[in-house]
């Protein structure tokens, strides 16, 4: 098993192994590895093109990769893409459906390619996303089609679930509702492999991550793994003026910054905050604030090195 | 270019407009240069007077034994190419920026909504100007060497009226998409459109003292200039009348997308069932299989289809009579024109052999059918909506093979509705005819509409549906200029079978040519073989 942070003696149902895919000169990806176990809810994040997209329609046999391999339940995705997509429901990034058919149609139509599905729980589906079947596809908002997308994705009840920024235009109370079906999934031992550039959504429903960037996986981990290298903010605020200076050269302490005239000071930390209290506690301390990080933080880490647009990163 | 959205505009239309004006101005040229050869005797230039006035219902044949007047006659039935990509250039402007969602972009700029329409507009007017230069500079090098009798006035006068005529139908185009949700169905009811005017300009030129009906046909005033031809010249007040129904349609077109919904239509209908549901179609035929659905989709555009062809097929057959009154009156007398024409002399062979030319645009229109819809399968991928099918198990070669299934039902739908059409012409005007040949010649069309079907399936392989339509359509254009005016330039046999209507035949005389069409049938079948290794293999556009 490659990466880390993975549940020991749980077969893998994903595995992908140095997998490259370019377009003519261009960069797709390269020598993307990783592996997701039955089971599991794996979050693949990634800035605009990173590589996302790329990996996922080589899972789905839509392109070619150059070299590597890629597998879904011991089956190779491009000679036995057959077998495999009997197992996926697949959810595109860019969803595009006959604009002139009615959700409804379309739903009929792609449970028949199906082979027929169990018509209680896909009318569940649709009741739970409160969709309105009766109206053309080009009628739908971007929500709606979204909801279009998802039903016909989760409405065999597939072994694996490959969704591509499946939230992407979905309302807070929908996202919510996603969330509960992904999370069913997973009770229900169905793998879930979601891309995303909204951290927080993989925060909220994923058990391991793996993060693209510039085609190449740059880390892999379990969601508690990947908050060891996270920083955190404390801000603190004082009786009397303090100066910054006094904890910028502690344990810890990655970046300071004075507030209100030397008043309080916010602190970015990584690691241990023992110094960092130890410190203040040498002044008359009014208040101390906490930031708990999310993953936002943590991807955002790997881009702003490079100067790369930290706003694209995190899809702000 | 992108200083502003005229420029843009005009950058966008660089490749199709020049495309466009080298083809048809090759065509023009090349018929110029083929004079020499069709008038080489004095008998060969009566066949072609005589010819002419048998086929006056395509093309008025004035002084058709001068170069101009036969290359504005051969050049005649070529309006119906002229006219398709300002047609779809009219239908994209708006509607087809509206469906991909460019133009809520577009429209956020600071601009006013009849402002960015008229760049546009201007944009498209500019491209058929330059158009009409290209196909006018063409022409007079064409005709360069034939004693000064085509003037660089007389070509580019040539080349503006069919600017205008272009700029006209591209109004039309565009005030017919401010109706309808899709460019898809706009650019269908505009080709209607085309069409009628095309037949309806036909009628005076078939049918005595209806010059009145023909007047209100676009084509008709298109027709009315002839600036190639000696002492005819071009008719400015023809001209000026395109140019006022260009404005009034195009006027029109604005006010209307002035002020309806960006994404709407003009004239919105009030909805079936405003209630909201969560029931699912479970009854519907088209749903349930990948051919079912592959045969829904394209349903309507083959009943629209089948209704050209068909009612063409049977209007042809009607007019076989007059067409053969004129050419008897022709052949008493001249041994020449009977040798060059060879017609049979019992009623049937008469009959067949008339309508054998003219049932050459039949095939032609049924291929044409087969472009749209191979552009469609093209648009399909590129648009993503292969996506998600390919996420069920289905193989791919059998969605390949399904939805070419579903074409080939369509087209012999299409042939056999013809033929039942031809034949109840036939039998209701007393049009003597061999119903074992007039079948022949209706169901041989099927494989040619299969072969151009194929190729459209094999380019969308690698090229996108702009690309794949653009290539389709000019290799239509050649075989029918190969086939049209091969004879006349007197080709090399080997030239003329590359082009599919030499193994059509002429099945109306010579009943079913099996050998011919299994020739066809083999070039489609390996082009359908190698559209499906590669569609097994390939990457699916994003």
């Amino acid at each position: 098993m490659s990466g880390s942070g993975k549940e020991a003696a749980v077969p893998d149902i994903i595995e992908v192994d140095k997998l490259t895919k370019s377009y003519g000169g261009k960069r797709g990806i390269k020598d993307v590895s990783f592996s997701v176990a039955e089971g599991e809810v794996f979050g693949f994040l990634g800035p605009n093109g990173a590589g996302k997209t790329t990996t996922i329609r080589t899972l789905m046999a839509l392109i070619r990769a150059d070299s590597g391999t890629a597998r879904i339940a011991g089956l190779d995705c491009w000679g036995r893409a057959l077998e495999i997509k009997r197992l996926i429901g697949y959810v595109p990034g860019e969803p595009a459906l006959d604009r002139n058919l009615t959700g409804g149609q379309i739903l009929e139509y792609f449970a028949n390619l199906r082979g027929g599905v169990d018509r209680v729980y896909l009318k569940k589906l649709i009741e739970r996303l409160d969709l309105d079947t009766s109206r053309k596809f080009r009628q739908y908002s971007t929500g709606n089609k979204r909801k279009v997308v998802l039903i016909q994705a989760f409405m065999h009840r597939p072994r694996v679930l490959i969704l591509d920024e499946p939230t992407s235009g979905l309302d807070p109370l929908n996202q919510q509702e996603f969330d509960g079906m992904v999370r069913e999934a997973r009770e229900e031992g169905r793998t879930v492999f979601l891309s995303s550039h909204v951290l927080s959504e993989v925060e909220k429903t994923c058990t391991r991550v793996a993060i693209i960037r510039d085609g190449n996986i740059v880390r892999i981990g379990g969601i508690h793994e990947l908050n060891d290298i996270k920083r955190y903010e404390i801000t603190i605020a004082f009786a009397q003026p303090v100066a910054a200076d006094a904890f910028a050269r502690l344990d810890g302490v990655a970046e300071v910054e004075a507030l209100n005239d030397g008043m309080a000071v916010r602190l970015a930390i990584q690691g241990s905050a023992d110094a960092v209290i130890k410190a203040a506690a040498r002044y008359p301390v009014v208040s101390l604030t906490s930031y708990e990080p999310s993953l936002e933080d943590i991807f955002l880490r790997y881009y702003e090195r490079d100067g790369q647009a930290a706003k694209e990163a995190v899809g702000v | 270019m992108f200083r502003s959205i005229y420029l843009k505009s005009l950058r966008d239309y660089r490749v199709p407009i020049l495309g466009w004006g080298l083809g048809l101005g090759a065509l023009m040229a090349t018929v110029l240069v083929a004079v020499p050869t069709v008038f080489a005797t004095p008998a060969a230039k009566a066949a072609i007077v005589a010819l002419g006035a048998s086929y006056a219902w395509v093309a008025e044949p004035i002084k058709i034994d001068t170069a101009g007047g036969y290359a504005t006659w051969k050049y005649g039935i070529t309006i119906l190419v002229v006219v398709i990509w300002p047609l779809l250039a009219g239908t994209g402007m708006l509607r087809g920026e509206e469906e991909r969602g460019s133009l809520d972009v577009l429209l956020s700029a600071p601009r006013g909504r009849v402002r960015v329409a008229l760049e546009k507009l201007a944009a498209l007017w500019t491209a058929l100007v330059i158009f009409g230069v290209v196909v006018g500079l063409l022409t007079f090098a064409g005709g360069a060497k034939l004693n000064g009798e085509i003037t660089l006035g007389g070509t580019l006068a040539f080349g503006l009226n069919l600017a205008l005529i272009g700029a006209l139908f591209g109004s039309i185009a565009l005030l017919v998409s401010q109706f309808t949700q899709e460019r898809r169905t706009a650019s269908g009811l505009t080709a209607a459109i085309l069409t009628a005017a095309i037949v309806v300009d036909m009628v005076h030129r078939v049918v005595p003292n209806t010059a009145w009906l023909s007047r209100l046909s676009p084509i008709y005033y298109y027709n009315q200039s002839k600036p190639l031809v000696p002492g005819y010249g071009a008719d400015l007040g023809a001209m000026a009348f395109l140019v006022a129904m260009t404005l009034v349609f195009s006027g029109a077109a604005m006010w209307l997308f002035a002020r309806r919904d960006v994404g709407g239509v003009a004239v919105e209908l009030p909805a079936r069932n405003a209630s909201a549901t969560q029931a699912l179609p479970t009854s519907d035929w088209s749903l349930r299989s990948l051919y079912a659905r592959s045969l829904g989709m394209i349903a309507t555009s083959t009943l629209w289809w089948t209704l050209v062809i068909a009612l063409l097929a049977a209007w042809l057959v009607i007019i076989v009579k007059q067409t053969e009154t004129q050419l008897r009156s022709l052949l008493q007398g001249s041994n020449v024109i009977a040798q060059v024409i060879k017609l049979g002399g019992a009623d049937t062979a008469t009959n067949e052999a008339i309508l054998g030319a003219l049932f050459l645009f039949l095939p032609i229109l049924l291929m044409a059918f087969a472009v749209t819809q191979a552009n469609r399968w093209s648009a399909d991928e590129e648009e993503g909506l292969l996506e998600i099918v390919l996420s069920t198990p289905q193989p791919r070669l059998r969605v390949l093979l399904v939805r070419f299934s579903a074409l080939a039902t369509a087209t012999i739908f299409i042939s056999v509705v013809t033929l039942i059409a031809a034949t109840a012409a036939s039998a209701v005007y007393g049009v003597a005819l061999d119903y074992g040949n007039l079948a022949a010649a209706a169901l041989s069309m099927i494989p040619l509409g299969l072969l151009v079907a194929a190729l459209g399936y094999l380019f969308a392989g690698w090229l996108r549906a702009a690309l794949d339509t653009g290539l389709l359509s000019f290799l239509l254009v050649i075989w029918f200029f190969i086939s049209f005016i091969g004879p006349s330039l007197k080709l090399p046999d080997a030239v003329e079978k590359v082009s599919p209507f030499f193994y059509y035949g002429t099945p109306l005389l010579h009943g079913w040519q099996l050998g011919d069409l299994l020739v066809v049938v083999a070039a489609g079948a390996v082009a359908l073989a190698l559209a499906s290794y590669r569609f097994a293999r390939k990457d699916i556009a994003a």
